[in-house]
């Protein structure tokens, strides 16, 4: 699919139609985003599907996700490119053996042969017929010094080998980034991006989310489920549950074959949406202590049903 | 800077002169105005926002407002600021009114904007640059200053440090810079080549070896690099600990700009963020951004409901399980002991350590008798005293063992 032919209304219609329910504010960014060729940085609570946005996009755009995972210690050798050095060792005893031209041996392990790449090597030499999608999860857990590796890569999407030359991507990936804000990103990565904060769903959305994936689930325990989890979202646990465990939840009812929340279905399968004991701990308090009233939530007002 | 319905009205009043017809100015007078609520703008997310006008239908208000955030902010903090001023901004001007051939990039840009013959869009980034370039000079001159907001609950005192004894001030200033350089340095000594480590950097063997024909002769390893900590300091400003503010203020300003990643936060009933506050190399000028700014200075002390805001909206974001917490209090907690605890208890599964720094416990009589010291003892790692400059030192050795 080009992304020049696209609009909003269409970017928001084909990422529903595998399933991910996206409201306008964020169809725009992300529209925005693939026409401008600029960068989206996408930040929010973990489980509100920064990363699956990306994973839905590589597929209706039908081009390659290319996924960099970050995390501490994380450097350019494990993120562009590295020498295959057992490889090239091999190679060097067998030319030994057969007492081959040292020049031209040198000159062939440090061709393409003997690259391994790395995601970010990949996404610039990437020759689909589409631009594919680079994903960059989880930035925040990267270095600083990452960072600024990064910072240039994504500003001239070119890499330099010193003993290749320069290698420059034929599309421009379409670049997503995630935090989950463990800590702050560089002003200057950041001024490079669009930026998007996504929230938790609201009950409508949340609902929508429910019924598009499991078309199964009816109507009334969808509401339950959201009116469930929009009211946890306000309460003081330690990690709040995302939309992520709002779908785990929501399949393991299916699996048991429920067709109606009540308070002891709720109580028995909580080990879907919160995943500390003291998290447990505290909504058996609650709802022991009556501060969570289970059975008026799942009863529902008459409004919320329409 | 507070952001109020007043404070967006007069910075959009205050850009009034620089709006005329047309996308362009608009947009900039727009990222000036947002400027003058303290957020921060660069000239190349102004360019990219007008550029992306084209992408969108500008008579839905709401994707040109998602338009322009996207482009503009980069921290879901300022989008309170960004949204009043967008509705102020936008409103006043009469969106719907403005047509729209002339909100258009691609659109004849006004006889000031254009500059004579010449490629039309260099020419725009041009103008661009040097219209923002002439802002940003009149923006540092209007140094701005925060408003507090007045709550009558917490006793309100704007505190003058420039008060503070001058040998005094100096000194420990001088000392605390010593231990923070110390600390620093230790800390962020950087991943080595070397022959001694406990990896085997194959890249550079493979390189060294190239000289004896492949033959692998120096094993290079790699040394673990030294971790960088993160310290999060929350230092008390009540009333009780009147005495010593001045001293800490000085303490926290001190590691802050030594140290990469620290993160600074002042509490008494509430508890407020300073770390952009101390962020300059100017003292005298931090120091009363921070008197300036403070909810609650010398008033009471709500230990408790301050790390439980802590930990629900900085912690997840802030605390590993690098980083050392540092408290500085006296533990007179006006608030509910058994919310401290849980608080306490809470932050110490997320973070390495927590160090208590406590001035009285100098005094020889001390106990740490007070409810609220007595519910966060079990938590705390290290619990010091910190009353005069040696006692900072003492602070500094161990920091260094710790995050060593």
């Amino acid at each position: 699919m080009n992304p020049n032919q696209l609009t909003i209304e269409s970017v928001q219609e084909i990422l529903l139609r595998e399933k991910y329910v996206c409201d306008r504010a964020l169809a725009t960014v992300v529209y925005l985003s693939l026409v401008m060729g600029k960068p989206l940085l996408l930040e929010g609570e973990a489980g509100v599907g920064k990363t699956e946005i990306a994973k839905v996009l590589a597929k209706v755009l039908e081009t390659k996700l290319i996924r960099l995972q970050c995390y501490e210690g994380l450097d350019a050798n494990t993120a562009l490119y590295e020498w295959n050095y057992p490889k090239q060792m091999l190679r060097i005893k067998l030319e030994e053996v057969e007492h081959g031209d040292k020049q031209q041996v040198e000159t062939e392990i440090f061709s393409q042969d003997y690259l391994i790449k790395r995601p970010l090597l990949e996404a610039i030499q990437s020759n689909g017929a589409n631009a594919p999608v680079l994903l960059i999860d989880e930035i925040d857990r990267a270095d600083m010094e990452f960072e600024a590796f990064l910072l240039e890569v994504l500003s001239d999407f070119q890499i330099t080998i010193p003993e290749l030359g320069t290698i420059a991507a034929k599309h421009r990936p379409l670049v997503f980034l995630t935090s989950n804000r463990t800590r702050e990103i560089h002003d200057a990565l950041k001024r490079r991006c669009l930026y998007h904060w996504i929230e938790y769903p609201s009950f409508e959305k949340e609902y929508e989310i429910i019924t598009t994936k499991f078309p199964e689930v009816e109507g009334k325990m969808a509401q339950q489920i959201c009116a469930f989890m929009q009211k946890v979202r306000e309460m003081n646990f330690y990690k709040r549950p995302g939309v992520a465990e709002t779908l785990d939840w929501a399949s393991a009812l299916i699996a048991l074959n429920r067709k109606n929340l009540d308070d002891k279905t709720v109580i028995e399968t909580m080990g879907c949406v919160f995943k500390y004991r003291e998290d447990l701990h505290h909504l058996r308090e609650q709802v022991d202590g009556r501060q969570l009233n289970l059975d008026a939530l799942l009863k529902m007002s008459p409004e919320m049903v329409s | 800077m507070e952001v109020t319905p007043e404070t967006v009205a007069a910075a959009v009043s205050s850009v009034s002169s620089a709006r005329g017809k047309g996308t362009l100015p608009n947009v900039m007078a727009f990222a000036r105005a947002l400027k003058e609520l303290g957020v921060k703008v660069s000239l190349s997310q102004v360019l990219d926002a007008s550029r992306s006008v084209e992408h969108v239908e500008l008579a839905e208000k709401a994707d040109f407002r998602m338009l322009l955030r996207a482009n503009m902010i980069s921290q879901k903090e300022d989008f309170p600021a960004f949204d009043m001023l967008f509705d102020c901004f936008w409103r006043e001007l009469s969106y719907e009114r403005v047509p729209m051939e002339t909100m258009r990039i691609e659109g004849t840009p006004t006889e000031s904007q254009a500059p004579e013959g010449g490629d039309e869009e260099g020419g725009l980034e041009e103008a661009f640059a040097e219209t923002l370039a002439k802002e940003n000079l009149q923006l540092e001159n209007l140094e701005e200053f925060s408003v507090p907001t007045y709550s009558p609950q917490e006793l309100m005192n704007r505190k003058d440090f420039s008060e503070m004894g001058v040998e005094e001030s100096r000194a420990i200033a001088r000392a605390i810079l010593l231990i923070a350089t110390k600390i620093a340095t230790q800390i962020s000594r950087r991943k080595k080549l070397g022959r001694k480590g406990n990896t085997v950097d194959p890249r550079w063997t493979m390189r060294r070896s190239m000289k004896y024909g492949g033959e692998i002769v120096d094993l290079v390893h790699r040394k673990k690099r030294i971790k960088k900590t993160k310290v999060v300091l929350l230092c008390d400003v009540s009333g009780s600990m009147d005495c010593y503010s001045r001293f800490l203020i000085q303490f926290m300003y001190g590691l802050q700009n030594e140290l990469w990643g620290v993160e600074t936060f002042v509490f008494s009933t509430s508890l407020s963020r300073i770390t952009h506050l101390i962020r300059t190399k100017d003292i005298v000028n931090a120091l009363e951004k921070i008197s300036g700014s403070i909810l609650g200075w010398s008033g009471g002390t709500n230990i408790g409901r301050s790390l439980h805001t802590f930990n629900r909206n900085f912690a997840p974001s802030m605390v590993t399980h690098r980083t050392v917490v540092v408290i500085i209090s006296d533990g007179w907690d006006r608030g509910d002991v058994s919310v401290l605890e849980r608080e306490m208890q809470d932050l110490k599964r997320r973070c390495k350590k927590i160090i208590w720094l406590n001035p009285l416990l100098a005094s020889e009589n001390y106990e740490p008798l007070c409810k609220g010291m007595q519910a966060a003892l079990p938590y705390l790692d290290l619990f010091l005293s910190v009353h005069n400059v040696n006692s900072l030192v003492a602070l500094g050795r161990t920091l260094q063992k710790m995050v060593a």
